[in-house]
């Protein structure tokens, strides 16, 4: 599982950010960003299938477990390697590694809950479907609306 | 111990999202989402989420304080309310009870709000009124005038059923953020989206086609589109035959607004305003979606009816997926004045010139004659204070020292009161120029109803205890009336809305036992009647059922661009903040993200002046001048530049020019220039 970010609907309005930094004592995981004055991308872990922040880990903390990218914080030495070796710039050091739990124990991760927009899901199947139907639009009406 | 979860309204915007405050020990320790709410389905905005961070605050006011020199000394309840009852007593007697002015709240339930104007009326003031006179008194006017009901006609969820959305002066992707996932769906399910805003926002990322206007020319824009729709014979005329009068006159009034000729106007191409028209006209079921870009206006009136207008000739209303939409900026401005929290209407919108109305509530209060209206609009109130035609002012919850424009004149107008009560959470700008602070309680420490902007009817309940000695807004105002020898019966807010139920048509069926999940959306004249989400599918509560079109001219902003003051301003919003800030700028998690105060500039305008990104510059009107840090962006249009009204400064700015009939302030279109501040 990881959350998927739909950004034909992102609207830039960082309840992601406001919500994952709540349910996680102040320190988020998630992070918007502006990109010119036209669009805005939360950028969030993907739960890499060869997550390189779990190759660099030489503790063993960070790990894969089926299919999340999974933190053992008792493992942790605080030594940033993965922090380094992330190449979304998504998981940070402060004292311990930081990164998205997918909000374990919790029916869904709340950044895909709260979203206004339902611009983040965890169904990649609905996205990939919206995509289509919007391809399938844009044929059919030859781009005019 | 365990947690409990307590339902209860959000307390920001009109949109009216629901959540859970968890409970442990008597304390809020934190929040759960709602996934069965009809409206936000579990979501939140970022302000949503933060709405604890100032429930918990260590600013909020805790006890009653009175004025000692430049500071407060805190007091008991009791020596509070004599103060208050001799104040009042005093003012009433030199000059009568319209001497007294009070400001309701559209932050605060149903129930504190009826209360307020009851006893405000029971006084004798005809003076009250809340600062939905800043937000969307041109609604209430312009479309009771055209339509003969100011509210939403559809309710929110029926936006995605719509198949061409047009949303004009609304930036709803950042001040009503869920709302952003029914245009979504709509567009998703093939509808046209149209965006009309003199900014570039995250609402018109949505858009398929964005009309960039010049601040203050939005009559000139629909006039145009009217003309486009009347010219192509896409009218519907059996709709207009069967419902309308006034179609002639709008023919008439439009015959000149051609395309190149609104263009030159409005700065939006002709070509553009053609498809805008076309979509919007011939789409099976098209909605108008507007906020505070058309009301904010020396023409809010004019903008509101020629929204109508369009809708009408169009037969665009009474169906899923059409209407016409005014989104209400705070979780219960709508109920504030369904509630007569307004200096023209007492409750259920009876007007308050009307002697049946004087009668009927005469009657229900048991009084032998009440104030007859209109009364002194909020702004009006402000003049009057500075005047001295009004001596002392009782001010729920609202925060005109930061939020009216040309705020200098406004503290100075408080200042010189008498009396000036504030019943607040915190010491806002406001309070601070009070002469006695009563401490209320924030959504989740008291219960009562809230109406959101579709006017769903919504019951939020008591999670925590208000803090030291607060207490609950419904509690104060009857106590308050105590002291003045006027019984407002029990401060209980079912017994409140029991009272409603009798006194407002409208809410006749909206009892506390049937307030459930999901609410009810009014009217609702019994208690059998299951609510109304779409108004108008059959006929208009006007004269012989047909609704007003209204022909309507259009009237350049009060002010323009000159040599002196080259650019024009114009204010709104940001996703983080809420109006004037005394919630969001407590927030932390809000504030980390949008610190300052800002404001946009092109480039184009940005460069000779010398200003690059992040220049501390400053802005001047003729009214005053403000600090702020400069954005260089192509958001805005050269020419224009944009300042969002959360901190304190904007409205140092803003012009005084109202609109002429619902006395909004034009706080969109104002001339400024901008200087290097070294």
């Amino acid at each position: 599982m990881a959350v998927y970010v739909d950004i034909r609907r992102c609207i830039g309005c960082r309840s992601c950010e406001v919500a994952c930094e709540r349910v996680h004592g102040g320190r988020g995981h998630v992070h918007v960003h502006f990109v010119g004055d036209s669009a805005s991308v939360p950028i969030l872990c993907h739960h890499c299938e060869e997550a390189s922040c779990a190759a660099a880990c030489f503790s063993g903390a960070l790990h894969k477990e089926g299919s999340r990218t999974a933190f053992e914080v008792e493992k942790c030495t605080g030594c940033g390697l993965c922090s380094l070796a992330c190449p979304f710039g998504v998981v940070w050091t402060e004292k311990i590694a930081h990164k998205c739990d997918l909000c374990e124990g919790r029916a869904e991760p709340t950044c895909v809950t709260t979203c206004p927009a339902n611009a983040l899901t965890t169904d990649f199947d609905l996205l990939s479907h919206r995509a289509r139907s919007r391809a399938a639009r844009a044929v059919a009406t030859g781009g005019r609306r | 111990m365990t947690k409990v979860l307590v339902p209860t309204v959000c307390p920001y915007c009109g949109a009216g999202c629901g959540f859970f405050v968890s409970v442990e020990r008597g304390k809020a320790v934190g929040m759960e989402y709602m996934p069965g709410h009809p409206v936000s389905e579990g979501a939140l905005c970022s302000k949503g989420n933060a709405a604890l961070e100032f429930l918990r605050h260590q600013d909020r006011l805790t006890t009653p304080l009175r004025r000692r020199g430049e500071g407060f000394v805190r007091i008991s309840w009791e020596e509070a309310l004599g103060l208050i009852a001799r104040g009042l007593g005093d003012v009433i007697r030199r000059n009568g009870p319209g001497g007294v002015a009070f400001l309701a709240s559209s932050k605060c339930t149903n129930e504190e709000n009826y209360l307020l104007q009851k006893l405000a009326r029971l006084l004798g003031t005809p003076h009250v009124d809340n600062c939905a006179r800043l937000c969307h008194a041109p609604s209430v006017v312009g479309l009771n005038r055209t339509l003969g009901a100011a509210g939403m006609t559809n309710p929110i969820p029926d936006i995605g059923s719509s198949k061409c959305i047009f949303i004009i002066g609304s930036n709803l992707a950042e001040n009503h953020p869920v709302i952003a996932r029914w245009v979504h769906r709509a567009h998703e399910d093939g509808a046209v989206v149209i965006v009309a805003d003199p900014r570039e926002t995250p609402t018109t990322w949505m858009a398929d086609l964005f009309l960039q206007l010049t601040p203050g020319t939005d009559v000139a824009l629909l006039s145009g589109m009217a003309h486009v729709i009347i010219a192509e014979g896409l009218i519907d005329g059996d709709y207009i035959a069967r419902n309308t009068r006034g179609f002639e006159a709008l023919r008439e009034s439009v015959r000149s607004s051609s395309p190149e000729r609104i263009s030159e106007i409005t700065g939006v191409p002709p070509d553009d305003i053609v498809r805008a028209a076309r979509a919007y006209a011939s789409s099976p079921a098209s909605s108008i979606l507007y906020s505070m870009g058309i009301t904010q206006h020396s023409t809010g009136t004019d903008n509101v009816q020629a929204i109508s207008n369009l809708a009408l000739i169009t037969g665009h209303l009474g169906r899923p997926g059409t209407g016409v939409m005014p989104l209400r900026g705070q979780n219960n401005v709508q109920g504030a004045c369904d509630m007569g929290a307004l200096a023209e209407f007492y409750p259920g919108y009876g007007r308050s010139d009307d002697p049946e109305t004087i009668r009927r509530f005469s009657s229900a209060w048991g009084v032998p004659a009440l104030p007859k209206g209109p009364g002194l609009t909020a702004t009006e109130m402000i003049c009057a204070a500075a005047s001295g035609d009004i001596r002392a002012m009782y001010i729920l919850g609202e925060d005109p020292a930061n939020s009216d424009p040309c705020s200098q004149k406004v503290h100075q107008a408080l200042e010189d009161l008498d009396l000036l009560v504030v019943q607040d959470i915190f010491m806002t700008a406001t309070a601070r120029l009070a002469d006695v602070v009563l401490p209320g309680a924030v959504w989740a420490e008291k219960e009562g109803s809230f109406t959101n902007t579709e006017r769903r009817v919504q019951w939020s309940s008591k999670a925590v205890d208000p803090p030291g000695e607060a207490l609950s807004d419904l509690e104060i105002i009857a106590a308050v009336g105590r002291s003045l020898g006027i019984d407002l019966g029990s401060p209980d807010a079912a017994s409140v809305l029991a009272e409603i139920n009798r006194t407002v048509p409208q809410y006749a069926g909206i009892t506390r036992e049937r307030l459930g999940e999901g609410g009810l959306i009014w009217p609702c004249p019994d208690p059998h009647h299951p609510g109304t989400p779409i108004l108008h599918s059959a006929g208009f509560k006007l004269a012989d059922g047909r609704a007003s079109i209204v022909p309507v001219r259009y009237r350049p902003a009060a002010e323009g661009p000159g040599r002196e003051y080259p650019l024009l301003l114009t204010t709104g919003r940001v996703a983080v903040h809420h109006n004037a800030g005394s919630m969001t700028r407590r927030s932390p998690s809000l504030l980390r993200r949008e610190p300052d105060l800002f404001v946009e500039i092109n480039p184009a305008d940005a460069f000779p002046l010398r200003i690059a990104g992040g220049d501390p510059v400053l802005v001047e009107t003729p009214r005053g001048g403000a600090e702020a840090l400069a954005r260089l962006t192509d958001r805005v249009k050269r020419g224009v530049v944009f300042m969002p009204f959360h901190f304190p400064g904007t409205n140092r700015l803003t012009s005084e020019a109202t609109d002429p009939e619902a006395r909004i302030p034009e706080f969109k279109v104002s001339a400024c220039r901008i200087v290097r501040r070294d």
